[in-house]
């Protein structure tokens, strides 16, 4: 494509002479020492977000661990607590202790597999909006 | 690429994407400034990404572009309060500019079309150039500076 002379010169001609470059590049200074702070800031957050999802893991997995084992080592026709209050629903409960025992073991992992997930989704989310901030725009 | 070397790039590249950010912005050099300051942030948190040696300005005008359309897209609703303010700014670099008529034709152009005239006559870039920047299609682009040389002839007839 041809290029319109008249239009190039126009354009050339008005080319703007910038008298406070210095001052632009100071205030660009100050902003990027700004995102250097909040960067900063979000990636200390990450890391003690890290931290803790992996201490809650290795404390989650310990105490299931144990928690199943104690389970499994008791005899099997021998409840794992029993009460010493005539009651049914009691009676119903310490025949019942194993079952309920695992099934609240259960459940309690299930929540700590789904927080754990969950944060990892917020780390996951924190980190790809500081980084690829640009990606919207670039 | 470092703080350092980023800002030694920017200093080389400061005029050229002010000079395009305020042909864009029609005039107004405190939104060209502006958006030249958040186009640059954006640019140094992608930084670490950039690896086109030697393409720094297109990369720079890319991001420079997206943050320009963004800003208008956002600003849309404003258009027509923008519309009844006089154009001719109050700041003294603004008046340090003898034609006004040309930012004047300039306004009447849609964003991506003032873009794509802008890169071709101001910053001297090639058609192939302004697609990659404002990622679009060659021909898109043709269209796109055709319109756009068209309406702006008429425009600065018109003003003359």
């Amino acid at each position: 494509m041809e290029k319109d002379k008249k239009l190039e010169e126009l354009f050339l001609a008005q080319k703007p002479a910038f008298d406070d470059k210095a001052q632009f590049m100071a205030q660009l200074t100050r902003r990027l020492d700004a995102v250097e702070y909040v960067r900063r800031h979000q990636e200390a957050t990450l890391r003690r977000y890290k931290l803790a999802m992996v201490a809650a893991f290795i404390v989650g997995i310990v105490s299931g661990v144990v928690t199943m084992a104690f389970v499994l080592s008791m005899p099997a026709d021998v409840p794992l607590f029993t009460f010493s209050v005539e009651s049914s629903l009691l009676l119903w409960i310490a025949e019942h202790s194993r079952l309920i025992a695992t099934t609240a073991l259960a459940l309690l992992m299930c929540f700590g597999i789904m927080s754990i997930i969950s944060n990892v989704q917020d780390v996951l989310a924190l980190r790809h909006n500081s980084i690829h901030i640009v990606d919207s725009t670039a | 690429m470092t703080r350092e070397e980023f800002i030694l790039q920017v200093e080389r590249e400061q005029e050229a994407l002010r000079s395009f950010l305020l042909a864009l912005c029609c005039g107004n050099k405190s939104d060209a400034d502006d958006l030249a300051q958040d186009a640059l942030v954006k640019a140094y948190l992608s930084s670490a990404g950039y690896q086109e040696q030697g393409k720094f300005r297109s990369w720079l005008f890319k991001i420079a572009h997206n943050t320009f359309l963004n800003h208008k897209a956002s600003c849309r609703t404003m258009e027509t309060l923008d519309d009844a303010r006089p154009l001719i700014s109050s700041t003294t670099a603004d008046n340090a500019f003898e034609h006004q008529t040309l930012y004047l034709a300039l306004r009447t152009l849609p964003p991506k079309e003032r873009s794509a005239i802008t890169l071709f006559y101001l910053n001297g870039y090639s058609i192939k150039e302004i697609a990659v920047i404002t990622d679009t299609s060659e021909d898109a682009v043709k269209k796109q500076l055709s319109r756009g040389r068209d309406k702006l002839r008429q425009e600065l007839k018109m003003n003359d």
